[in-house]
C-alpha cells in the first residue's frame, strides 16, 4: 500500500503536523487529525492491551487513548505539561494518540519523501511510510493504519 | 429516471411494503377460516393488493402490476364466495405475496424479473384448477429456484430456501405424505432451517430498518421541549450574568426538568410495538407444525406493547428459537395428545405485557411439559451436575438446567431445533440485553417460558462502586443485595474454602470476588475500622459477592460503546460518563465471574446444618430489620420490598402535608412510621433510607434512618400484644421485641384515596373477579398472603385450617382455586388436598400448596397428594404467577388491576 501511495502522490504538496514521540520527530498528514487537546485525565482500563492508556470523555463520546511509544517499542510516556492527545479517525472510531510534544506544521512536496530505512533509532521501519529531512531534523512519516490496525493486535 | 420519479418510486415501495406487511398473517387467517369467509378480512387484503397494483401501473412497473393483478383476481373470487380458500390456494397466494415483496425490495430490476410461474399458478387457482396448480408447484420447483436466485443475485437467500420449504410443507398437508420426494425434501428443509433463525433478521427492506415512523404528536412535543431547552439555557446564561447569581437554583432545576422530559420524549420516538416481531410467528408456526405433522394454534396477545427499537431487533432471534422449540419439543403429535385426553390441536400462547417497568414476554404451550427426571438424567450423563446434586435438586431447578451450556433437550437431534446450542445461547442473548429468562413446566400440562426485558437498552440504572481509585458502574439488574461486614465480624463471617473467600450469608456460603484482584489493580489498604463492602450479584449462572472499596450513589447511566482495542476485556460491558464528566467502566458481572474462574458447581451454595433443620419449621421467613428510633426495631418481610434507596433528607419534598420524593422522573409518596403507628420520631439525620414497595401497582416508600440487618428468623409471631392498624405482629429477635409492619395497612392508613378506587373496583368486579380460598392457620401469614392476593385482583375467602376450608367447600362455597398452607392443626394442607381430590365435584379444583421453605421432600410429598403447584409463602411474584397460571388452566383469567394500567 505504501508504495502505491508513493507513486500516486509523486508531485503532491502536503501538510504535515509534526510531534515528538520519545526522541523521534513524527509527521502525520494534517487532514488525518481531527483535533488536538490536552485532556490528559485518562481513566485507565485494567487488563487492556499495554499500549492502551485508557479512555477519556470527548464531549460525550468515550474515546480510547493509545500510547504510540509502547507500540513502537519505546518505554511508556510520562505525562508532562507538553503532552497532548491527537484525536484521529481510524477504523470507524475516534482514537486519541498521546504524544509528548506538538511541533511545527510543515508544508512539503511529496516527491521529497524518501523511503524509510528498515530501522529508525531502534524502531521497526514498518510503522513508517517514509522519511523527510529538514535542515536540522529528520521527520518520519507515520503509517497510522499500521500503527493502529497493525497485525500485532489484530486479534484484540 | 428523473429524481422526482425516483422519489415517487421510493415512496411507493415504502407504502406498498407497509400494505403487504400484514398480508401474510391475514392470508393465514383466511386459510384457517376456511369456508366461513370473513369478507371484511378478505377485503382488507384485496385493498392492500389493489393499491399496490394501481400505483405500480401508474409508475410503469409492469411485473408488479401483473402479479398484483392476478393475486387480486383470486382474492376477488374469494370475496365473492366463488372460491373457497384452502391450503393450496393460500399457499399459492402466500408465495405470490412473497414474490411481490421481493419485487418491491428490488424495484429497479423488477421489470426484468420473470414471475410468470406465480401468475400462472394464481390464474389456475382462479380458474378452479387447483390440481394443476399443485402439479405446477411440484414441477416448477427447480425453475423457481433459478428464477428467484437470478433475481436475488448469485447468493441463495434464506427467503428463497424458506419458500422452498413452504412448497414442501404444503405438499405434506395436501397429500399427507409424499414418500417419493422425501429424501430430497428433508435435505432442503434442513438447509432452510439453518438459515431461518439468522436469515430472518435481515428480512424486510432496508428502508424500513433505517427509517422509523414517529407520531406527529411526539414530534410536536419534542419541538416544544427543544424550545423550552433554549429558554432554560437563556435563563441560565442571564442568571450567570447577574453579579448576585440570584435564581441560579431555579434555573438549574428548570433545566433539569426539561432535560428529563426531553430524554423521555426522545426515547418515545424509539418505541415500537412488539407486534412487529410477533408478526412473523404465525407463518413460522404454521410451516413448522405442518412439516412436523403437528397441529398448532398460535395465540398472540399484547402486540401493542411498546419497547425500544434496539430491543425489538435483538429479541427477534431468541424468540424465534423459543417458538420453534415449543412447536418441536413442547407440543405432542395429535395422536399422542388425543391419547392423553387433550385436544389434538395444541395451543401456543405468545403474550407480551408490561410488568413493573419492564416488558414480559411469555411463551406458553399446552404440550407435554418437561420431565425433570429426564433432564436430571441427561445433565448427569453430560456431566453438567453430579448425581448427588441431581438428587438434592428440586424439580424447578432441574427444569432450569435446560439453560445450562451444552444441554440439548431433544432425545434425538432434529433438524428443527435441538442442535445442542439452543437454550443457553438464548439465555445468554437475553441476558446480554439486560433481561432474564425463566421456565416453568408441569409434566402433561405444558411449559411456560418467561422472558423479562428492559424497556430500553440505552439507559440502565446502575450502582456506582469504587475499587482502588476508580469508579465502576454495576447494573442494578445484576445486584441482589448489598452486604456490609464490620471489621469485628470479618473473622466470623468470612471463611476460606479451597482458594476462595466465602461469605456466610444467612446460613449459606457465597463465594467472594475481589474486584481489585480481577482488575489487577492494587487495593487501597482498608483501614482497620472500615467495613467491607460486598455487592451480592447474580447472573444466570453465577451468584457471588463482589468486594469493592466503597459504594457511591445509584445513577441512571447512558451506555457508550468502547473502542476496538478494549473489546477484549471480558469484564467490561461498556462505558459511561458520570455526572462529573469522568468515564466509568460498566462491569459485566458474568465476565468478572469468568475472569476469576468461578465455576458453577464450586459456587453452589453450601447449606449449613441449621438451615436443613430450619426447613422443617413452617414459620421461617426473611425480614428486613430497621429502626425508626434507635430503641425501637421494626421488620418488613423482605419479599415485599422492591428495592432500597439511600437519599439525602433534603431531597424529600413536602407538598400539602405529604412527603414526596422526586425520583427518576416520578414522584414517590413516602410514609413515615411515627405518623402512622405508635412509634417514636427518629433523630435528625442527613441521609435516610427509603424502602420501596409496590402497592396496587403503585410504588410507595417507607422512610427510615437506620437499616439494621436482613435476617432469616423463625419463631411465633405475636399478633395480640401490639394490635394496632399497620402492625401485623411482633417477634423476638436477639432478645429484643421487633414489630412487623403491615405495609398494605400502612399504605391504607396513609392514603385512603388509593384504596378508594379499590372499593369501587371491588363492587364493580365482584362478579368477575376470580375467587380463591386461602387456608392458613397463622394469622400473620393469612393477612400477608391475603393482602397480596387481593392486591393482584382476586377475591379471597379465608379458612383458619384445613378442616375449616373443607367445611366451607362442602357447604357449597364456590371458588376457582384453593391455596393452602401445609402445616395446620386439625387437618393439614396435604390432607385437605387429598380430601378435595377424593370428592366427586371438587375433584378438579386446582390447589396450590404454600410453605415457608421448599425442601425437595416436602415438594415431593405435596405432588404425591396431587397439588397443582407448590410455592414459597412469601415469594409474592412467583405465587401470583402461579395463581395466574392455575386460573388460566381452569379458564378464568386474572384481570390486571385498573390502577396498574
Amino acid at each position: 500500500m505504501s508504495t502505491n501511495y508513493m507513486r500516486a502522490t509523486n508531485t503532491r504538496e502536503m501538510q504535515l503536523a509534526t510531534f515528538a514521540v520519545g526522541d523521534l520527530l513524527v509527521g502525520l498528514e494534517i487532514a488525518r487529525i481531527q483535533e488536538i487537546n490536552r485532556q490528559l485525565d485518562v481513566t485507565p482500563v485494567p487488563k487492556a492491551p499495554v499500549f492502551v492508556r485508557g479512555v477519556i470523555n470527548l464531549r460525550g463520546e468515550v474515546v480510547t487513548i493509545v500510547d504510540p511509544r509502547t507500540i513502537l517499542g519505546l518505554p511508556p510516556a510520562s505525562i508532562t505539561r507538553s503532552s497532548r492527545n491527537l484525536v484521529i479517525q481510524s477504523g470507524g472510531e475516534l482514537i486519541g494518540m498521546m504524544v509528548d510534544r506538538i511541533a511545527d506544521i510543515l508544508t512539503i512536496c511529496s516527491s521529497t519523501i524518501a523511503a524509510p530505512p528498515a530501522n529508525i533509532q531502534g524502531v521497526d521501519g514498518r510503522f513508517f511510510k517514509g522519511v523527510y529531512t529538514t535542515e536540522r531534523e529528520i521527520v518520519v512519516l507515520l503509517d497510522l493504519d499500521e500503527l493502529l490496525l497493525g497485525r500485532d493486535f489484530k486479534d484484540g | 429516471m428523473s429524481s422526482d420519479d425516483a422519489e415517487l418510486i421510493a415512496e411507493f415501495v415504502v407504502e406498498s411494503l407497509e400494505h403487504l406487511a400484514d398480508v401474510e398473517n391475514q392470508l393465514l387467517s383466511i386459510e384457517s377460516a376456511g369456508g366461513e369467509i370473513d369478507v371484511d378480512l378478505v377485503n382488507k387484503v384485496f385493498r392492500a393488493v389493489h393499491s399496490v397494483k394501481g400505483a405500480a401501473g401508474f409508475l410503469g412497473l409492469q411485473t408488479i402490476n401483473h402479479l398484483a393483478h392476478s393475486l387480486e383476481n383470486v382474492l376477488n373470487q374469494i370475496r365473492n364466495r366463488e372460491l373457497t380458500p384452502n391450503s393450496v390456494s393460500v399457499e399459492v397466494m402466500l408465495k405470490a405475496a412473497d414474490a411481490l415483496r421481493q419485487l418491491l425490495e428490488r424495484v429497479d430490476e423488477s421489470n426484468s424479473v420473470d414471475v410468470s410461474i406465480h401468475i400462472r399458478k394464481l390464474d389456475l387457482i382462479a380458474e378452479h384448477r387447483e390440481e394443476e396448480a399443485l402439479a405446477a408447484i411440484a414441477i416448477t420447483r427447480e425453475t423457481t429456484t433459478v428464477v428467484e436466485s437470478e433475481m436475488r443475485g448469485s447468493a441463495v437467500t434464506p427467503e428463497i430456501r424458506t419458500s422452498l420449504v413452504v412448497v414442501e410443507s404444503s405438499k405434506a398437508t395436501v397429500e399427507s405424505a409424499h414418500e417419493a420426494n422425501e429424501d430430497d425434501s428433508s435435505s432442503n428443509a434442513k438447509s432452510s432451517d439453518e438459515s431461518v433463525g439468522s436469515g430472518r433478521r435481515g428480512e424486510g427492506p432496508a428502508a424500513a430498518d433505517l427509517n422509523i415512523r414517529v407520531p406527529v404528536a411526539v414530534l410536536d412535543r419534542l419541538m416544544n421541549l427543544a424550545g423550552e431547552l433554549v429558554l432554560s439555557r437563556n435563563q441560565l446564561l442571564q442568571t450567570l450574568a447577574t453579579p448576585s447569581r440570584l435564581g441560579l437554583e431555579s434555573a438549574a432545576a428548570g433545566l433539569d426538568q426539561v432535560t428529563s422530559e426531553l430524554q423521555e420524549a426522545i426515547m418515545q420516538t424509539r418505541m415500537q410495538p412488539i407486534g412487529t416481531v410477533f408478526g412473523k410467528f404465525p407463518r413460522i408456526v404454521r410451516d413448522l407444525s405442518a412439516k412436523l405433522g403437528k397441529q398448532c394454534n398460535l395465540v398472540i396477545e399484547g402486540r401493542e406493547v411498546e419497547v425500544d427499537k434496539t430491543i425489538i431487533e435483538a429479541i427477534s432471534d431468541p424468540l424465534t428459537h423459543l417458538i420453534r422449540n415449543s412447536v418441536d419439543h413442547g407440543l405432542e403429535m395429535p395422536m399422542t395428545r388425543q391419547a392423553n385426553g387433550k385436544k389434538p390441536i395444541g395451543t401456543l400462547i405468545l403474550r407480551a405485557f408490561h410488568q413493573a417497568g419492564k416488558v414480559r414476554v411469555d411463551i406458553q404451550d399446552d404440550g407435554a411439559g418437561i420431565n425433570p427426571a429426564i433432564i436430571k438424567g441427561k445433565a448427569v450423563e453430560k456431566r453438567l451436575i453430579t448425581a448427588e446434586q441431581a438428587a438434592s435438586m428440586s424439580d424447578r431447578e432441574a427444569v432450569r438446567l435446560i439453560f445450562a451450556p451444552g444441554f440439548s433437550t431433544a432425545a434425538k437431534v432434529t433438524d428443527v431445533s435441538g442442535r445442542g446450542v439452543g437454550m443457553d445461547v438464548v439465555r445468554t442473548n437475553i441476558e446480554r440485553l439486560g433481561g432474564s429468562v425463566d421456565i416453568e413446566s408441569v409434566v402433561g400440562n405444558g411449559t411456560t417460558i418467561k422472558i423479562t426485558l428492559p424497556l430500553t437498552l440505552a439507559i440502565i440504572p446502575s450502582m456506582i462502586v469504587q475499587s482502588s481509585e476508580h469508579r465502576y458502574a454495576l447494573p442494578q439488574v445484576n445486584i441482589v443485595e448489598l452486604v456490609r461486614v464490620r471489621t469485628e465480624e470479618l473473622g466470623s463471617r468470612i471463611a476460606r474454602i479451597k482458594s476462595y473467600d466465602m461469605l456466610r450469608l444467612r446460613g449459606s456460603l457465597l463465594p467472594l470476588v475481589h474486584l481489585h484482584q480481577v482488575l489487577g489493580t492494587h487495593s487501597v489498604k482498608r483501614s482497620a475500622d472500615r467495613p467491607m463492602h460486598i455487592v451480592v450479584v447474580e447472573t444466570g449462572q453465577f451468584r457471588y459477592g463482589l468486594v469493592v472499596d466503597s459504594l457511591h450513589d445509584s445513577e441512571e447511566i447512558v451506555v457508550k460503546p468502547l473502542g476496538r482495542h478494549i473489546k477484549q476485556c471480558s469484564y467490561v460491558a461498556g462505558a459511561t460518563i458520570l455526572g462529573d464528566g469522568h468515564v466509568a467502566l460498566i462491569i459485566d458481572v458474568a465476565g468478572v465471574a469468568a475472569e476469576s474462574h468461578l465455576k458453577n458447581n464450586e459456587i453452589e451454595e453450601t447449606k449449613f446444618e441449621e438451615v436443613t433443620e430450619a426447613d422443617a419449621s413452617d414459620n421461617l421467613q426473611t425480614l428486613l430489620l430497621f429502626s425508626n428510633h434507635p430503641t425501637e426495631q421494626f421488620a418488613i418481610p423482605m419479599s415485599l420490598v422492591s428495592r432500597i434507596e439511600r437519599i439525602r433528607s433534603e431531597q424529600i419534598d413536602s407538598v400539602g402535608g405529604r412527603d414526596l420524593l422526586q425520583f427518576r422522573g416520578q414522584s414517590l409518596p413516602l410514609l413515615r412510621m411515627e405518623a402512622l403507628v405508635t412509634a417514636k420520631a427518629p433523630e435528625k439525620s442527613e441521609r435516610v433510607y427509603v424502602v420501596v414497595f409496590d402497592i396496587r401497582g403503585r410504588e410507595v416508600g417507607l422512610v427510615t434512618p437506620i437499616l439494621d440487618d436482613i435476617r432469616r428468623v423463625r419463631g411465633a409471631v405475636d399478633t395480640v400484644t401490639f394490635n394496632e392498624p399497620g402492625i401485623a405482629g411482633a417477634i423476638v429477635i436477639d432478645k429484643s421485641t421487633t414489630r412487623i409492619v403491615d405495609l398494605y395497612e400502612l399504605a391504607r392508613l396513609s392514603n385512603k384515596d388509593w384504596f378508594g378506587e379499590e372499593v369501587h373496583e371491588t363492587r364493580r368486579r365482584t362478579v368477575d373477579r376470580p375467587r380463591v380460598l386461602l387456608a392458613e392457620d397463622s394469622m400473620f401469614f393469612q393477612r400477608q398472603v391475603c393482602g397480596f392476593l387481593e392486591n393482584a385482583g382476586l377475591e379471597v375467602m379465608t379458612a383458619d385450617d384445613g378442616q375449616h376450608a373443607l367445611e366451607q367447600l362442602l357447604d357449597g362455597l364456590d371458588v376457582h382455586l384453593v391455596i393452602t398452607d401445609i402445616e395446620m392443626p386439625r387437618m393439614n394442607g396435604l390432607e385437605l388436598c387429598r380430601a378435595i381430590r377424593a370428592h366427586d365435584t371438587l375433584r378438579k379444583l386446582p390447589v396450590i400448596a404454600l410453605t415457608s421453605l421448599a425442601g425437595t421432600e416436602d415438594i415431593q410429598r405435596a405432588y404425591e397428594c396431587d397439588v397443582n403447584d407448590y410455592q414459597v409463602k412469601m415469594d409474592r411474584e412467583k405465587l401470583i404467577a402461579s395463581v395466574r397460571n392455575q386460573l388460566q388452566l381452569v379458564g378464568t383469567s386474572l384481570v390486571e388491576q385498573g390502577v396498574r394500567g
